[in-house]
């Protein structure tokens, strides 16, 4: 399921221009990391791939599904939406009940719900928390809680919305896990993010934006090595990449692995 | 708007006036109004005290702005349901099988007078008066702290509020939750959408707790204020004479009543 | 000379089992920058609220041990006669604004209002105040119409207006966006360069290793590290616990296994893996131009 995005216009209704015609196309199963300074719209172009927004001109596709077509709740069959803050969503007594809401919502059948909360619970470490409220784990396992609850409704885009803030080392590590499960699943994540580091070494297309436009859509390697370009929206590189660049590297690196090897040649 | 007072700041002799002066003037007008039965009561007060108030304030047109933007629903209805249901009286046309009744007319226009003065007495007093110096001058006229704190911060805080419970409604129904449709379907979505709200609220007045604790807000000294809100002894004794004479309207109209 | 005193503190939250400090042993002289690092859950938290005196008077629990500062022992003091000297701010900066202020300077004064401070003083101290942390053209705006690295800053200046000892610092940087926490990080360095002594919970590791004299790593609720960063930041004991590694250094330990870090400390910032990589690298082809 492609997403295509036609010259895209948003303003809102204070007048604010967030959006000078956007056009992407998405294909299924690529993974891409959307950066660029607070304002530059990140935020108002991904919250129209599931409908929360409307376009003031031009189109968005989901597949075949154009999201003027489609209220929101139906739009997330399709995708799925990780907002930033845990606590803007869970409300349920348990974990379990918690996870199920999403899918239940979608209209599966029991079982298959039963399925679903497993695995979602499953990828996220939370199988043994089944029975937990929401609201007795710490912060960082409520986020996890969130996420398996819009894993849970198998939607073949994800969408996650700054899921490192104020996350330590070990839960960023586990986020990644689940986005490289949902890679190998083959579903589409999209993820916006300041954290460039934890950027270059989950994504491989990195879109920069600037005042409601693409700077920078492209490879991760070409995208993160281009300095300048970033620091118009206040993105840096990632830091190997910087260190990579200092050592005189010829290509641009973005995580250990490709730093290592880098060192050897 | 950054938070629920539709205060405008001006350079005006009413903005300068203390926050008490107003606030009792205010509550005079309202009260002292209510003395009076006459149809065109209301307008007078609104024409002949309201509105001169306004232009010492300088806020007229915002002034008649918000009163009709707010009251026009209440009035029109007022004056429908009163002519059209008005039962036995003078019948002023008809349209069909009903008619307006001039009584009903008339007792919508007695009542709309009371709607329109009350309203904009209410709002010029918002216009004029800064939440937060009205709380300085309460507690230094005696209001507890804590009373004044929970006050002003509730009416920053509303439209913080509005805005999170926006956020909370986009997250469920990105979550599939359907929010429109019968009455059923509404019903459901009540939960997901309150919870949040009311348990995040939660965890965050104990986070405000701690900041303010922080600042020493409990602490036992003799508090000070970085504003100065002036007030004078001429306005003290307007404070007790405006008191006093509708004091006086209302007991007045009560034995009024009672001997007619 | 030791300002901040911790002496076997052990310390459990009300209708729990597991105490979340045990047995700290802790010392911060006058002046000192200490940077407190852990996974989530570590204690961190508990730890700032028990020097700031939220812990136990806030929170209530048992607590056992002593806490000092500046002399006086926190459970022998009322909350609101402790917070005078040591100041406390947070994660979230939403929450940090007391919402009973229209205006930032307003804001700012609330604490010396709750004390007693003359106006005159008050006026002065927060232009001051305003002016260490660069933000003396915020003073008429409302505290809600700010960007999270600005309300972030007003905290942090409405907590120096007071004037404290000690400055306790939970992860202020952790919900800002790179400008955000770059003005923050600014103002904490500006004000331990002019002596304030700060205690920072944080999870950025090479700003630490930049400019915190000390680093104390804890791990469930004890101390498992406490010295110099270039020491604790490259310790094996961190690789083996699985936090508070900087890219740098994560990568230059990887590099070392595999003979291509010859250097025999660890880097923790760019300039250190700079320096110790071109060492490694073959003389013409590495730099590759």
């Amino acid at each position: 399921m492609n997403i295509e995005i036609s010259n895209l216009h948003f303003a809102y209704p204070t007048g604010v221009q967030a959006l000078r015609g956007i056009s992407l196309t998405i294909e299924s199963g690529e993974q891409v990391a959307i950066v660029g300074q607070n304002g530059a719209g990140k935020t108002t172009l991904v919250k129209h791939l599931n409908g929360l927004l409307q376009p003031t001109s031009g189109t968005v596709q989901i597949g075949d599904w154009n999201t003027k077509e489609h209220s929101v709740a139906k739009m997330a069959r399709r995708v799925g939406y990780v907002f930033q803050n845990p606590d803007d969503q869970l409300f349920s007594k348990n974990v379990g009940i918690e996870v199920a809401f999403g899918p239940r919502n979608l209209g599966m059948n029991a079982e298959q719900v039963q399925r679903q909360v497993n695995e979602a619970l499953a990828m996220t470490e939370l199988s043994d928390k089944t029975e937990t409220n929401p609201y007795d784990l710490s912060a960082t396992w409520r986020k996890m809680v969130a996420l398996a609850s819009v894993i849970a409704m198998d939607t073949d885009i994800v969408i996650f919305d700054e899921p490192t803030t104020g996350q330590d080392a070990a839960n960023i590590a586990r986020i990644a896990n689940v986005i490289k499960v949902l890679r190998e699943r083959g579903k589409t994540v999209i993820t916006i993010t300041h954290d460039i580091d934890f950027c270059g070494e989950n994504f491989a297309r990195v879109i920069a934006m600037s005042q409601g436009r693409i700077l920078l859509d492209g490879k991760a390697n070409d995208a993160l090595g281009q300095e300048d370009v970033l620091a118009t929206t206040y993105v840096d590189p990632p830091q190997l990449t910087r260190l990579g660049k200092r050592l005189g590297f010829k290509e641009t690196v973005r995580n250990e692995e490709e730093f290592l090897a880098g060192l050897k040649k | 708007m950054n938070s629920l007072s539709i205060y405008v700041a001006r350079e005006s002799g009413l903005h300068k006036l203390n926050p008490l002066t107003k606030f009792v003037l205010s509550l005079c007008i309202l009260l002292g109004g209510l003395a009076f039965s006459n149809a065109l009561a209301g307008y007078v007060i609104l024409f002949a005290i309201v509105t001169p108030l306004a232009m010492f304030g300088g806020v007229t047109k915002r002034m008649y702005q918000l009163v009709f933007n707010i009251s026009w629903p209440l009035i029109l209805s007022v004056f429908l349901i009163q002519s059209f249901f008005w039962g036995a009286g003078t019948p002023l046309f008809e349209i069909g099988p009903v008619s307006p009744k001039l009584e009903g007319v008339l007792f919508a226009f007695k009542s709309s007078g009371r709607i329109l003065y009350v309203m904009a007495n209410f709002i010029l007093f918002s216009l004029t008066t800064r939440p937060d110096t009205l709380m300085i001058s309460l507690k230094q006229a005696g209001l507890p702290s804590g009373l004044a704190y929970i006050i002003v911060s509730t009416l920053q805080l509303i439209p913080q509020y509005a805005a999170k419970a926006n956020i909370i409604l986009d997250a469920q129904r990105s979550r599939g939750l359907e929010t429109q449709g019968n009455i059923v379907t509404r019903a459901r979505a009540l939960l997901p959408l309150v919870l949040p709200l009311v348990i995040s609220s939660l965890l965050e007045v104990e986070e405000r707790a701690i900041a303010i604790e922080a600042r020493a807000f409990n602490s036992n000294r003799v508090e000070t204020s970085i504003l100065e809100i002036p007030d004078s002894q001429s306005q003290k004794t307007a404070r007790a004479g405006m008191i006093i004479i509708t004091i006086l309207l209302i007991a007045g109209r009560f034995l009024w009543q009672l001997s007619s | 000379m030791a300002i901040v005193e911790l002496k076997n503190v052990t310390y459990k939250y009300p209708l729990t089992d597991t105490p979340v400090l045990k047995n700290i042993n802790a010392q911060v002289n006058e002046g000192e920058f200490v940077a407190v690092i852990g996974p989530n859950g570590a204690g961190k938290s508990t730890l700032c609220y028990t020097v700031a005196g939220f812990v136990p008077h806030f929170f209530k629990g048992e607590i056992t041990g002593t806490v000092e500062v500046a002399g006086s022992e926190s459970s022998k003091s009322n909350l609101h006669e402790w917070v005078l000297n040591v100041g406390l701010a947070f994660q979230n900066p939403f929450n940090q604004i007391s919402g009973a202020k229209y205006t930032v300077f307003e804001e700012i004064a609330f604490g010396l209002e709750n004390i007693g401070v003359p106006r005159e003083e008050m006026i002065q101290r927060v232009n001051d105040a305003m002016k260490l942390t660069g933000i003396s053209e915020l003073a008429d705006r409302s505290p809600y119409s700010l960007s999270g690295g600005q309300q972030q800053r007003v905290a942090l200046t409405s907590i120096l207006v007071m004037r404290p000892k000690v400055l306790v610092l939970d992860e202020p940087t952790s919900q800002m966006d790179p400008i955000g926490t770059r003005e923050v990080f600014g103002v904490i360095r500006a004000l331990a360069e002019k002596g304030m002594t700060v205690i920072l919970a944080e999870h950025k590791v090479e700003w630490i290793a930049n400019f915190a004299d000390r680093v104390v790593a804890l791990h469930e609720g004890e101390i498992i590290a406490d010295g110099k960063p270039s020491n604790v930041l490259t310790s094996d004991l961190l690789a083996e616990k699985g936090f508070g590694l900087s890219r740098y250094t994560s990568v230059a330990r990887k590099a070392k296994a595999m003979g291509m870090w010859q250097k025999e400390r660890l880097p923790v910032t760019l300039d250190e893996a700079v320096e110790g990589f071109t060492l490694t690298l073959p003389s013409p082809k590495g730099r590759g131009e």
